[in-house]
C-alpha cells in the first residue's frame, strides 16, 4: 500500500467529497501502528481489536475537533492511548486479580493465550509492565519497544518531557529490580 | 542508556511476542468503515490560517527583531556625536562673544598685548 503524507491525508479529510475515502486511507495506513500501542496496554487481542475500532469511531465523530495543528498519527495515538487506559481502569474495577494467584495472574493468562507465543520470562515482563502506574506504563511501552522520542511521547500524552524521562527511568528501575529478585 | 536499561535489553530483549489472527489487518479497514455513521454534513478539518502562515510570521518576527536591534545600536551611538558637536558649538559661541566684546570696546591686538605686558 502506498503511504500518503500527513498533508495529503489532511487535504482529503478537509474536503466533504473525499472525506470518507480519506478516512479509510487513514485507517489502512495507521491501524497497525495504533494496534500495537493498544495491545501492549490491554494485552488480549480481542480487547485490543475492540479498543482500536472504538479509537477510529471516536476519531471519525471528533474530526471537527482536530484542527490540523499536529500530525494525524499524534492525534490518533492520543485517542488510542486514552481509550486503552480507560479500558484497563474499567477492567480493574471488576474483581482484582492478585499476581500471587498462580492460576489466574496476568503472566499465566498470557501463557494460556493462543495469541501470545512468549515464554514464562516474557509473560512475567508483561505482568511487571502491567503493574506500573499509567504514565510509567505508557512511556515505557512507547520508549522501550517503539523507541519513540520523548518530544513525540510528550505530544501524545500531554506530559512534559522532563516528567516522561523521570517516569521512564523509574519504570526501567522497577522492572529490572523485579527480574533481579526473580533471578 | 543506563545500566538498568542495558540489563533489561540484554536479559529480555524487545521482541514482540503478541500475535494476531491471520489477515486481521487486511480485513480491519472494511470492518471499521462499515461501523462509521453516515453524516449529512461531514465534519471537516480546518487548518487555521494562523497555522498555515506560521513560516511567514516567523520570518516577519525575525526581520522586525533585526531592524529593532540595528536601530537600538545606532541610537546608542548618537549621544557621543551630539556631545562632541555641542562642545564644539559652545567653544565657538565663547570665541564669538570675546570677538564681539573686543570690537565693542575698540581694543585691538596691540592694546591687548600692552595691557598684558604691564601686569
Amino acid at each position: 500500500m502506498v503511504s500518503l503524507s500527513d498533508q495529503q491525508l489532511k487535504k482529503l479529510l478537509s474536503d466533504p467529497k473525499t472525506l470518507r475515502k480519506g478516512f479509510e486511507l487513514v485507517v489502512r495506513q495507521y491501524s497497525e501502528q495504533l494496534y500495537w500501542q493498544i495491545r501492549r496496554i490491554v494485552l488480549v487481542h480481542e480487547d485490543a481489536d475492540d479498543v482500536l475500532q472504538n479509537t477510529f469511531i471516536k476519531a471519525w465523530n471528533g474530526l471537527e475537533t482536530f484542527h490540523g495543528d499536529s500530525k494525524l498519527i499524534t492525534w490518533l495515538s492520543r485517542i488510542a492511548i486514552n481509550e486503552s487506559l480507560d479500558f484497563v481502569r474499567k477492567q480493574k474495577n471488576v474483581e482484582m486479580v492478585s499476581s500471587d494467584d498462580i492460576d489466574t495472574g496476568i503472566a499465566n493468562q498470557l501463557l494460556a493465550d493462543d495469541y501470545f507465543d512468549g515464554d514464562a520470562t516474557d509473560a512475567q515482563l508483561q505482568e511487571a509492565i502491567a503493574q506500573l502506574p499509567e504514565v510509567q506504563r505508557t512511556v515505557f511501552n512507547l520508549r522501550y519497544y517503539d523507541e519513540m522520542k520523548y518530544s513525540e511521547i510528550s505530544r501524545i500524552t500531554g506530559t512534559s518531557e522532563g516528567a516522561l524521562k523521570a517516569s521512564y527511568h523509574i519504570a526501567v528501575k522497577k522492572i529490572s529490580e523485579f527480574f533481579h529478585r526473580h533471578d | 542508556m543506563n545500566q538498568e536499561e542495558k540489563y533489561l535489553r540484554s536479559r529480555l530483549g524487545t521482541d514482540n511476542h503478541f500475535r494476531v489472527p491471520e489477515d486481521y489487518f487486511d480485513k480491519l479497514a472494511s470492518e471499521v468503515m462499515a461501523k462509521l455513521p453516515e453524516q449529512e454534513h461531514p465534519a471537516c478539518i480546518e487548518v487555521p490560517l494562523l497555522y498555515r502562515l506560521r513560516p511567514v510570521l516567523y520570518a516577519a518576527a525575525f526581520l522586525l527583531m533585526a531592524v529593532l536591534s540595528v536601530t537600538a545600536y545606532l541610537y546608542n551611538q548618537q549621544p557621543k556625536a551630539e556631545q562632541t558637536m555641542a562642545a564644539a558649538s559652545q567653544q565657538q559661541s565663547a570665541d564669538a562673544y570675546i570677538d564681539e566684546y573686543t570690537d565693542y570696546v575698540m581694543f585691538d591686538n596691540t592694546d591687548i598685548y600692552s595691557c598684558l605686558a604691564s601686569e
